[in-house]
């Protein structure tokens, strides 16, 4: 069952570099005849992808090629600028942990925060605070405020938080494990059962060996466009003798 | 089939918009007063000092026009800067919204929208627990009617509507303009000494009258101030006007934040 389908996908993207954030300096270009339409630049350029429940699907590719734009397309964070984009069920974002902290308020009340920005339920949240707390090991920091743990463990909760739940689609943008020795194995453990269920996962990575061993399809994207697409250690070779 | 999915699915988001604008506003609340012991009720404070200190320079000479009662001035102040202060701080706190939660926008697929909201809903519940039950006590005083305490009501809810819509304009502009918190402090600015809070709109001269009717905020005071001071049953037209302003307002904003928000994910 396919769970994911981009059909045609092209996005347009404003440049920042060229944009004026100044409406000083806007209103005098225009009263002076000078202003322009924004530049754009296409970022992805007729992308087709079909994704089946269950796959580990790795995107491999230069900086700026493309990649993570795919996956905050998929995430619904962007719209193409033309196609079409359909995904089924939950999708989970696991990107660079903490995004959704605030310093400022106690671990638990983060906890209900994050949860619900990450699309989950507050009552669903509290039922689960118990199993964040044990996993990440801060049963004692409960009422703490964030701004008072150490980055390692304020890493340990956004891995904690994102992972307890069970989405459809799991998203990894370079997510590497956190913390010491003991937690990076309890977070490989976790990972690893992730893979192991129905779970789809997408994930970009420079890792290739990562990539050649842990994903089933692998999918090549330079300037915006799918390269190749297959077998994982097909790809990983094939990207590399591209280089 | 299909229909009742739909149906189903638009419950969904808006559940998840009622949960993400309670988790926000939890948030915004804590942030704000953690650790203080006055914690929402320093929000009294600013209007308070204000009104003393209006009164202490300006109440003997604008009395006259108060019934030569500065009890009477004391009030309008405080009515007036009750409103004013509510929309100054729920506008200027949703401006920076979007942009402030631009990383997050990037990393999460949420409603955009929910940002300048979640500012205005703060403000709300601090009104409601600070400011609101001051004029209540105020209008059961000078009426002694409870169709007054409700009516209180709507004056309030076209204050909500108009700082919604201009927190939605401005939260949009500003990712475009970063430098547009300047140019909004000084908006903020005329539109608080062109609304008639410290001095009688008697005092102002017929030519220039008309622009200051242009200033949504006023028919909004003129409502707050004739049902909670003068006593007399809720004047209707004036309700009117101030909900009509605060609908004219709110529309107005939701649209271009609307028509824009699809450029938003380029800039932030």
């Amino acid at each position: 069952m396919e769970v994911i389908r981009l059909d045609q996908v092209a996005l347009w993207r404003r440049t920042q570099e060229e944009f004026s954030y100044d409406l000083k300096k806007t209103m005098l270009s225009i009263l002076e005849g000078k202003y322009r339409q924004p530049t754009k630049k296409l970022v992805l350029n007729n992308v087709d992808l079909l994704v089946d429940k269950g796959e580990k699907v790795g995107i491999i590719g230069a900086n700026g090629s493309g990649k993570s734009t795919l996956l905050k397309i998929i995430s619904g964070i962007l719209q193409p600028t033309s196609g079409t984009v359909r995904v089924r069920g939950h999708v989970a974002p696991l990107i660079e942990l903490g995004a959704g902290f605030d310093a400022e308020i106690s671990v638990m009340d983060n906890i209900l925060l994050y949860g619900v920005l990450l699309g989950f339920s507050r009552a669903e949240m509290k039922e689960r605070a118990q199993s964040i707390f044990e996993f990440a090991e801060l049963e004692d920091y409960a009422l703490v405020p964030v701004k008072g743990l150490s980055s390692g463990m304020v890493a340990r909760l956004g891995f904690a938080i994102a992972t307890d739940v069970q989405p459809d689609i799991l998203i990894l943008d370079e997510v590497l494990s956190v913390g010491d020795e003991s937690f990076k194995n309890k977070c490989k453990q976790r990972m690893d059962k992730f893979w192991d269920d129905n779970a789809t996962v997408l994930v970009v990575s420079h890792d290739l060996e990562f990539v050649k061993q842990s994903c089933h399809r692998a999918i090549w994207m330079n300037k915006g466009k799918i390269i190749f697409s297959g077998n994982a250690a097909q790809t990983v070779d094939y990207y590399l003798n591209g280089l | 089939m299909t229909i009742s999915i739909k149906d189903n699915l638009t419950w969904l988001q808006v559940q998840r918009y009622w949960e993400l604008l309670r988790v926000l506003v939890v948030r915004t609340l804590k942030v704000r007063y953690r650790g203080s012991f006055l914690g929402v009720y320093w929000s009294l404070l600013n209007p308070l000092i204000m009104t003393g200190l209006y009164t202490a320079i300006f109440g003997a000479t604008f009395s006259s026009y108060y019934g030569n009662s500065i009890l009477n001035y004391v009030l309008a102040a405080f009515t007036g800067l009750v409103v004013i202060n509510f929309f100054s701080a729920s506008t200027s706190q949703a401006l920076i919204s979007v942009v402030g939660n631009g990383a997050l926008l990037n990393k999460i697929c949420l409603p955009v929208s929910v940002f300048p909201v979640s500012m205005v809903a703060a403000n709300i519940f601090q009104f409601s627990v600070g400011a609101f039950p001051l004029l209540v006590l105020m209008t059961l005083v000078n009426s002694k009617s409870s169709v007054n305490v409700l009516a209180l009501l709507f004056p309030f809810l076209a204050l909500i509507l108009v700082s919604t819509g201009i927190g939605f304009l401005v939260s949009a502009l500003y990712v475009f303009f970063r430098d547009l918190p300047y140019f909004y402090e000084l908006v903020v600015f005329v539109i608080w000494i062109s609304s008639p809070i410290f001095y009688p709109a008697a005092i102002v001269p017929k030519q220039v009258k008309p622009f200051l009717s242009l200033n949504p905020l006023s028919p909004i005071i003129e409502s707050l101030r004739q049902i909670t001071l003068s006593g007399a049953p809720p004047d209707l037209g004036l309700i009117w006007g101030a909900l009509l302003s605060g609908i004219i307002i709110l529309s107005l904003g939701w649209t271009c934040f609307h028509l824009w928000r699809h450029q938003f994910m380029d800039l932030l």
